[in-house]
């Protein structure tokens, strides 16, 4: 077998197990394990600010929410325009908890990543609910369906006094082996926390791709009416893809809960939903690694504008007005030009560069 | 071996009957066209078989089960497939993906197993990919396996639709027009494919098709419809004969 599979000519598999394989070289593997100890141990030797921190955790939130949409919308084709609904009931769950046991029990500051996890249970169980309508609606008016549980979602909040009518319910900092997280390192603890959590998330969602779990998903994409045919229902696998998506949704909403150490309702709103939606459009729609190219391009996007709406703002006084306006503005336009010139996204772009270096010298 | 019968089967939409009281019985181990001119209700029969439509009036039984109101997940998994006239293919995924989703029913390990893939996962992953290896060996489709199925040419497509029909393991099998805008070629493949599903693997075939040569030549029975009735029935050189049929296909002198 040839030990890279970059420049291999074909394959030279023996038997159907090692080409289940996520890894087909050992050069693969251990540029991946190189890829995720670099992401680990680099903090230990740059000092961010913790403002820069807040940027690359969000980031990482955002990574898992996109995940999640990217399984709902990208491989199950269903739009969903209430995701940041899905993330506000994780971290809603958080507060709950919080508000009910008191904000410093120990199910919270010691359990936590228990507590992420039924955050996502509870995320998945409000998407399988969500999710039901996708048994009789298709296509644009079970887009609408999800935009009426975002507008649902927002005003259950914003009227309930249990939830302090959306503003914001203090959640704790989580206690950890060396004691209680403090100011200092609550940032980069999270990064740590949400690594984990990425990875374990990135390989589930890689291995699920690969066994019935994730095939039915693009199956009810391209065909229904064919995957009725093959023994699978339709309506079913719809509302588990909605669910699944919920699981993602309510474990960033738990993470984000925990990292802001907070949560109101202005952190989960309709323009959230599109925002999660673009980022999974601009990273590749029906790609892994899609969800992270986007996250990452529209908030490092999104930090550049500010700095120069910052700076017009301060240099140019006459166009203050457009400084404001700057944000919204790059935001729709990239991802109108995302849309008009790579509706496959930057993992297309991935997809481009390897097949290159495997034809290379050749053309075609 | 089980009968596949349709009893006095009429099928409405609002005043329009695409079928009215068909009869048919399906003898297992056989080869049993049904043909008729355009609009005849030969889809619209496959369509109530496989449980896509309800007949509005009668019964299709296969063996002892009742599939009148059967689903087509449920219908899959009695040993029935069937191969789309259209292309149906899931055009996004590889043929080979499209195989292994015809196994869905037969990989039977819970979501925990599939999110670490490990064990039972792994191991049904495996053996049903011998099994769909089996079917890509005996279609001829081993050049295509990893190839998305929306770039294939036409007549491989219908192969790959074929194909996937035969991954669900089926006793009995529902072909709607597998030869349909195919060169004479791509048809011999596909008839010997049919013939050699019947003496190798033992599976009953329904074929709906319009090319009357291939039809007569390798067809145990035959059933004409015409405006949603059957109009003759029997032996190739019964049918042909029959002066209903000729008058249907030619029209009257």
């Amino acid at each position: 077998m040839s030990s890279n599979r970059w420049f291999a000519t074909g394959n030279y598999f023996t038997s159907y197990k090692e080409e289940q394989r996520i890894f087909f070289t050992s050069l693969d593997r251990s540029a991946m394990v190189l890829l995720i100890l670099a992401l680990f141990l680099w903090p230990l030797f740059i000092q961010v600010d913790n403002k820069y921190m807040l940027v690359i955790d969000n980031i990482l939130v955002a990574v898992v929410a996109v995940m999640g949409l990217n399984l709902v919308t990208g491989f199950a084709g269903l739009i969903s325009i209430g995701h940041a609904a899905f993330v506000g009931i994780g971290a809603y769950t958080i507060a709950c908890f919080g508000r009910v046991l008191g904000e410093n029990h120990m199910l919270l500051t010691h359990a936590w990543p228990l507590m992420i996890v039924f955050a996502g249970c509870i995320g998945a169980v409000f998407g399988g609910i969500v999710g039901l309508p996708a048994l009789r609606l298709r296509h644009l008016y079970l887009a609408i369906a999800t935009l009426s549980f975002q507008m649902i979602f927002q005003w259950t909040i914003n009227f309930m006094d249990f939830f302090n009518q959306g503003q914001t319910i203090s959640v704790t900092r989580v206690a950890w082996v060396t004691g209680t997280v403090s100011r200092s390192e609550h940032y980069t603890f999270w990064y740590y926390a949400i690594l984990v959590a990425i990875v374990l998330v990135g390989f589930a969602v890689r291995n699920l791709l690969r066994t019935r779990y994730g095939r039915c998903l693009v199956a009810v994409r391209d065909n229904d009416r064919a995957a009725d045919a093959m023994g699978m229902h339709p309506g079913f696998t719809k509302v588990y893809a909605f669910a699944l998506a919920g699981f993602f949704a309510g474990v960033a909403g738990a993470l984000h809960a925990y990292l802001y150490r907070g949560v109101g309702i202005e952190s989960f709103t309709l323009s959230h939903s599109i925002s999660f939606l673009a980022m999974a459009i601009v990273g590749g729609l029906g790609t892994l690694h899609g969800a992270f190219w986007g996250p990452l391009a529209i908030k490092i996007l999104d930090l550049q504008v500010e700095q120069l709406s910052e700076w017009v703002g301060n240099h140019l006084t006459f166009a203050t007005n457009l400084a404001t306006a700057l944000k919204p503005l790059s935001f729709g336009l990239v991802i109108v030009l995302f849309l008009m010139f790579e509706p496959r996204g930057i993992a297309n772009w991935w997809r481009i560069v390897r097949s290159y270096v495997k034809l290379w010298p050749f053309r075609y | 071996m089980t009968h596949l019968t349709v009893s006095d089967v009429t099928l409405t939409f609002g005043g329009l009957n695409a079928l009215t009281r068909v009869n048919i019985s399906i003898e297992p181990g056989i080869i049993t066209s049904i043909i008729g001119p355009n609009g005849a209700g030969k889809t619209s029969l496959l369509n109530c078989v496989s449980g896509f439509y309800h007949p509005t009036v009668g019964k299709i039984h296969y063996g002892k089960r009742n599939l009148t109101h059967a689903s087509p997940h449920q219908i899959s998994t009695m040993g029935i497939a069937r191969a789309f006239q259209n292309l149906e293919l899931f055009r996004g995924l590889s043929v080979l993906d499209n195989l292994l989703l015809a196994r869905h029913q037969n990989l039977k390990y819970s979501i925990f197993h599939a999110v670490i893939f490990f064990g039972k996962a792994s191991r049904m992953e495996a053996e049903n990919r011998a099994y769909v290896e089996k079917v890509i060996d005996f279609m001829e489709l081993e050049p295509y396996r990893k190839k998305m199925v929306g770039n294939l040419s036409y007549g491989v497509q219908k192969r790959v639709e074929v194909a996937r029909a035969l991954t669900l393991e089926p006793k009995l099998l529902l072909l709607d027009e597998p030869m349909a805008g195919m060169n004479i070629e791509e048809k011999e493949d596909i008839v010997r494919f049919i013939l050699d599903l019947k003496k190798e693997w033992g599976i009953t075939i329904v074929l709906v098709e319009h090319d009357l040569g291939v039809v007569m030549d390798i067809s145990d029975q035959i059933y004409v419809l015409d405006f949603g009735e059957v109009i003759g029935s029997g032996k190739p050189h019964e049918v042909a004969s029959n002066p209903k049929v000729i008058d249907a296909y030619i029209g009257e002198e």
